[in-house]
């Protein structure tokens, strides 16, 4: 067999610029596998990044109404209803959870309102949070002005790029907002801006971080939250369903707000939105793959019948020298697979060259629709070890499995009938 | 008249504070009308937005505002009935219920403020006073929510003493005590069967400079309303 595979690779090189051409659309097609994948990688990653650390954790418990129905949009992840105890709720998980590997639990206020400042005012999104506890968050929500949210400060906002741009505000600057609680009572606070964070997620362009205190102030909810975040040690779906399941007892006695139940949800369920988009990326990935893949695999049977055809002869003279039926199938069926896998060289070092370049450099999305996809203004793809693998297996799988035909066409010659060909 | 008896005098002669917000909420339009009236908004920097209704008012429950003028918004329609409120779009053919506390038409008025005229049913109102505003001789009530429900947490309002009640000026605060908007009502007229004042001015205090002003045009007191009118379908059917 290793004999035959040396003969197969050494094959490649008589037919070249037929091989060329065969072998330069599957390696064609594996780049673009590549980069697809990369793509598709860097906006899951994004997406779930962006998710896991600014809103939901790897689990949340929320208060959903009874006939809560998502609306697909990121601000589905954000609890809407106010658990009065949610702080408390939130001190005891963080305490009695690390069995089911939660290591952190906190509680995040959120709510809508609008801010004003210097005769302009927007409708906003306003987010409580513990900042002490909210590393990740502030991974992602990075200051380009000031600094981030300090918990010592209970009258600071750490505010949006594009809204402290819409509303003129630096750091140092005071906005007022206004916000209309629960029950429907207006209310409103002053607060100076300390910072001012990078654009991300374009969902995130007006929002405004305030010290969980001072929103539970504002929102007339003390002690309340919409949601508990919980971080887990391990980072994956799986983990995340597992404590979810375990975290249901937990809360079994926690009484929710009339007309709503407490939900335990892991972040691929509770960011709907964002999965939804990451599984419109795969089937886009799977389609177009699909279409790459069968242009490539009729090039390859196409070519392989033309070496078959050129060979006849040839595999006449194997076959009275007693080459085997077997043999000659398995000798084709091999090149087949040397052309996949120096496809797959090729092409998974030009599409992973392509990939590591604009993971280095990122690829601006210039249109709100783009930026929705990706969850951010700039998208960086990612090499993943497991889409490479699987490209390679796809390319040089395909490759084989299409030289099965042209391979069984040629163990089907008889020797004196292929020696008589011209 | 010894100064003791003249204050007792004045002392009777002065409603108290729930009886002067009850007939301040019916000094401007009765608890059935209907009426025409024309909303200003105004903005810094930007075009002054006009905008003419008719408005049906059935107690303080129901209210239903269709928009009359400029042609593009024409149809456009709010409607107040129990605790809902609810907007027909007619480019969108569809009805939406929105918030009481939402502002209504993009001015400074919130619908709650437009449909829900009676404060006494919120409020408790305190007599702190009286006071002259505006050159007019008026009570000052401070009123206080019932509940955390009600939109504004407290209200100062002033009310003309001459006997006829009209309001002349309400000051709106937030839960943390911050004046969020004021309301001044002027220019009294006769409009339908009575005098009333029949321009009310909605300043925001969040935004200097940004007014919105409620011109009544016409008032029609006590007509008979067919309470079926108030239902999201009639107001989709445009009855």
């Amino acid at each position: 067999m290793t004999a035959l595979l040396r003969v197969a690779f050494l094959n490649l090189l008589r037919a070249r610029r037929r091989n060329a051409l065969a072998g330069g659309t599957m390696a064609l097609g594996t780049a673009a596998l590549v980069l697809g994948s990369g793509l598709a990688d860097g906006i899951s990653g994004q997406l779930t990044r962006n998710l896991v650390a600014t809103q939901t954790g790897h689990v949340q418990v929320a208060a959903r109404p009874l006939d809560w129905v998502p609306q697909n949009n990121p601000f589905d992840a954000y609890g809407q209803d106010v658990m009065p105890g949610g702080e408390a709720l939130a001190d005891r998980l963080r305490r009695d959870a690390t069995g089911l590997g939660v290591v952190d639990a906190t509680p995040v206020l959120y709510g809508r309102g609008s801010a004003s400042a210097s005769s302009r005012s927007a409708l906003v999104g306003i987010v409580g949070v513990r900042p002490e506890r909210e590393t990740a968050l502030f991974a992602q929500h990075v200051p380009q002005a000031g600094r981030a949210l300090p918990a010592d400060d209970p009258l600071a906002t750490y505010v949006a790029a594009p809204i402290a741009r819409k509303l003129g505000l630096e750091v140092g600057d005071t906005v007022s907002f206004v916000i209309q609680t629960e029950g429907g009572a207006f209310n409103s606070i002053d607060a100076v801006v300390c910072g001012i964070f990078r654009k991300a997620a374009p969902w995130h362009d007006n929002f405004f971080y305030l010290n969980l205190e001072t929103a539970q102030a504002l929102f007339d909810a003390a002690g309340g939250a919409t949601q508990v975040k919980l971080t887990l040690r391990a980072d994956s779906t799986s983990a995340a369903h597992a404590a979810a399941r375990g975290l249901l007892p937990l809360i079994a006695d926690e009484v929710a707000p009339e007309g709503t139940r407490l939900a335990v949800e892991p972040y691929d369920r509770a960011g709907r939105f964002s999965f939804a988009i990451v599984q419109a990326n795969q089937v886009a990935l799977l389609v177009v793959s699909s279409f790459l893949f069968v242009a490539a695999g009729v090039g390859i049977v196409n070519s392989m019948l033309m070496s078959v055809h050129e060979r006849t002869r040839e595999i006449g003279t194997l076959r009275a020298l007693g080459l085997r039926r077997a043999a000659v199938a398995w000798l084709f069926v091999l090149e087949g697979f040397a052309l996949g896998v120096c496809a797959a060289v090729v092409g998974v070092a030009a599409g992973g060259a392509v990939v590591l370049w604009y993971a280095a450099h990122g690829i601006p999305m210039n249109t709100m629709t783009l930026a929705w996809m990706a969850g951010g203004d700039v998208l960086y793809p990612r090499l993943e070890a497991a889409s490479v693998g699987r490209a390679v297996l796809l390319i040089v799988g395909l490759s084989t499995l299409a030289a099965v035909y042209p391979a069984l066409q040629a163990a089907r010659l008889l020797p004196r009938e292929a020696l008589q060909q011209p | 008249m010894t100064p003791t008896f003249a204050l007792c005098a004045l002392l009777a002669a002065t409603p108290d504070a729930t009886e002067i917000l009850r007939r301040a909420d019916t000094a401007i339009l009765n608890e059935q009308a209907i009426y025409t009236l024309r909303m200003t908004v105004v903005r810094p920097g930007k075009a002054d937005r006009l905008v003419e209704m008719k408005g049906w008012r059935m107690g303080d429950l129901r209210g239903l505002v269709r928009y009359t003028a400029p042609a593009k918004e024409r149809g456009t329609a709010y409607l107040r009935n129990g605790d809902s409120t609810y907007l027909f779009l007619p480019a969108a053919e569809k009805v939406v219920r929105v918030g009481p506390k939402q502002n209504f038409g993009g001015g400074d008025f919130s619908n709650g403020d437009i449909f829900r005229l009676s404060l006494v049913s919120d409020y408790v109102p305190t007599l702190v006073g009286e006071e002259a505003l505006d050159g007019q001789r008026a009570y000052k009530l401070e009123l206080k929510a019932k509940d955390r429900k009600v939109a504004y947490d407290r209200v100062t309002y002033w009310v003309r003493a001459d006997g006829t009640f009209f309001p002349l000026r309400a000051e709106y605060y937030t839960l943390s005590g911050r004046k969020l908007k004021w309301l001044t009502v002027r220019d009294v007229k006769k409009l339908g069967r009575r005098e009333r004042p029949v321009t009310m001015v909605m300043e925001n205090a969040l935004e200097p400079g940004a007014t919105t002003t409620l011109v009544f045009l016409t008032i029609e007191d006590d007509p008979k309303l067919d309470e079926r009118m108030f239902t999201p379908a009639a107001l989709e059917r445009g009855e």
